[in-house]
């Protein structure tokens, strides 16, 4: 068996993510640049980059996902928001699906989030990624977000862990999310007060959110949980009704 | 369906009852990066678009109505050089929200004090080992009395006798080789270094602290003031904490131990470094600290909302009220 995983089956996500046996791997849109160190390889003249699961909880729910894996991405060339962006790592990855090099695909990622050290990070991948929008704002601030975005958008990905993360997504979602639009949620079960007193179970904090989110008229599609790769945390797929934020 | 008026950073409309467009107004300007940076600033902190105010006055029936309510088609899409300039308008933009935390005090005041407390503890380690260290070689020391002279005697000479002769007693006699004779003293310029870096490090403190939290420094003392202000995430966070909240700040694990297991809870947190709360005798401590944190508490929200500052009259006040308090219970209450 040649070396290099040949004999790992290949399965494509979309044009720029693929899963060889079980890593996941972006067709890099700044080649011969890793972001936070990954593995680089060139296939056929195409550089791919690692994508880790343990850096990244887009990657864990996607090798995780029990559905169709490529559904949970974005439609490349349209625009996402995304909450709580951090440094960027997985902005990284979504920007190759869904821009490519120099934004060949002309999609837009608005990348928000609270914190100036993250910011700085973001803005210089911004540098090297055009389609990549940071915005230093509160994600709770929907008014300082709304500028940035010219229409609603068909995938929303949250990932901040702090108290009311479901409140907040669904919120969120309501604001600017569009009909039939997909919205990933990564909760964090430990920044949840429990009702009971104590740190309350994991379960209780998924099944909470569900609920949450079916009430609210939106379709769970799918509750990932991530043990293993990040502990305590979910990855909440859901998509939005059709009549959703019509007023 | 009211008359809505919509607007982002390119265009104004206004749309009848219908839904149907009724006014236009597009923004004419010259469209460059710090221009359309400005606009999304302005559209971010919630304030309307030049032409959107136009229209408002012509329209004032006309209800604010996001963009994104709109029905699709309603509102044109971004060209490509429209995304372009978004994108690189947005990294500007955020490029200044990063440099302008540089002015955020709560951010400076963090790092001045955790540097002083990080500086302090490196002090205390090195400064013990100097003490044992040329103790060693000089016998008939009183360690206790020469300790402060120690560190700077011993950086201060070139061997081991000199060193000796200037703390006023005799080395031990043994033959210490020059290598080592260098280490210890490169050790106490060090232990001289870090004192005199602490002492700058806390002046800055004291002088941000002073400006920063002007009557909760009046009232405690810049260092403490700064202590409390960087445990409670921020002057905006601490002047929103009850008082009771700020009696304890710094004895969080005594705290939560006190919820988890029922032990009783802690009377006083980083209050106690202050000497109205440490000289007291034990049995007050807890009321001084309870009165402390209300004062405290009352100071940090004149810091936060610009209220008329304390000064030297409500410290001396204060210290007036915590002498009452040991003079009302010069005994220890009686066990039961």
């Amino acid at each position: 068996m040649a070396r290099g995983g040949r004999s790992a089956r290949v399965a494509d996500l979309s044009w720029a993510v693929r899963t060889e046996g079980r890593s996941l791997w972006s067709r890099n849109a700044v080649p011969g640049v890793a972001v936070r160190g990954e593995r680089l390889k060139r296939r056929r003249g195409e550089e791919w980059r690692q994508w880790s699961p343990r850096r990244s909880k887009l990657a864990a729910g996607l090798l995780r996902s029990k559905g169709d894996k490529g559904s949970l991405l974005p439609e490349p060339g349209t625009t996402t928001l995304y909450l709580g962006a951090g440094h960027g790592t997985t902005i990284s990855y979504l920007h190759d699906h869904l821009c490519g090099a120099q934004n060949e695909r002309g999609g837009c990622i608005v990348a928000v989030d609270i914190s100036p050290r993250c910011m700085r990070d973001l803005v210089r991948l911004a540098e090297v990624r055009p389609g990549l929008v940071p915005v230093l704002a509160d994600a709770r601030h929907h008014e300082a977000i709304a500028p940035f975005l010219p229409a609603r958008v068909r995938w929303l990905f949250q990932d901040v862990s702090q108290a009311g993360q479901v409140d907040m997504h669904i919120a969120a979602a309501q604001r600017f999310l569009a009909p039939n639009g997909l919205s990933l949620l990564s909760l964090k079960s430990a920044s949840e007060r429990s009702e009971h007193g104590g740190r309350g179970v994991p379960r209780d904090h998924y099944d909470h959110a569900r609920a949450a989110l079916t009430d609210a008229g939106a379709e769970v599609l799918e509750v990932i949980e991530l043990t293993g790769w990040e502990e305590q945390h979910a990855l909440i797929v859901s998509r939005m009704p059709e009549e959703w934020g019509k007023t | 369906m009211p008359m809505r008026l919509c607007w982002d950073w390119r265009l104004a409309r206004v749309f009848d009852d219908a839904g149907e467009i009724v006014d236009e107004s597009v923004w004419g300007g010259r469209r460059g990066v710090g221009a359309v940076a400005d606009r999304l600033e302005r559209l971010s902190s919630g304030r309307m678009s030049d032409e959107a105010r136009v229209l408002a006055q012509r329209f004032p029936e006309a209800e604010p109505c996001a963009v994104h309510d709109l029905a699709e088609g309603d509102w044109p899409e971004l060209a490509l050089e429209e995304s372009e300039l978004l994108g690189r308008a947005a990294v500007q933009l955020a490029r200044s929200g990063v440099a302008a935390a540089a002015g955020d005090a709560d951010r400076r005041l963090e790092h001045l004090v955790r540097a002083a407390g990080e500086l302090r503890a490196a002090w205390g380690t090195l400064e013990a080992r100097v003490v044992e260290w040329a103790g060693l070689f000089l016998p008939a020391l009183d360690l206790d009395a020469a300790r402060d002279a120690m560190p700077q005697a011993v950086a201060d000479a070139d061997s081991l006798e000199a060193a000796a002769t200037s703390l006023g007693t005799e080395a031990a006699d043994v033959v210490v080789p020059a290598a080592e004779w260098k280490a210890l003293n490169g050790w106490a310029q060090g232990v001289v270094d870090a004192s005199a870096r602490l002492e700058a490090v806390e002046q800055a403190v004291r002088e941000l602290s002073t400006s920063h939290l002007p009557s909760t420094s009046a009232l405690i003392g810049p260092l403490l003031a700064a202590r409390l202000c960087t445990s409670a995430h921020g002057r905006q966070r601490l002047a929103r904490l009850p008082a009771g909240t700020i009696q304890v700040l710094g004895a969080e694990k005594a705290f939560f131990m006190h919820l988890r297991s029922g032990i009783p809870p802690p009377k006083h947190g980083h209050l106690f470094q202050h000497p109205w709360v440490n000289r007291s005798p034990r049995w007050v401590r807890g009321k001084v600290a309870r009165m402390l944190s209300g004062k405290v508490a009352i100071a940090s929200r004149l810091d936060a909302f610009d209220g008329e500052p304390w000064g030297a009259d409500e410290a001396a006040a204060l210290e007036r009220q915590v002498q009452a308090i040991r003079e009302r219970h010069p005994r220890p209450p009686r066990r039961n």
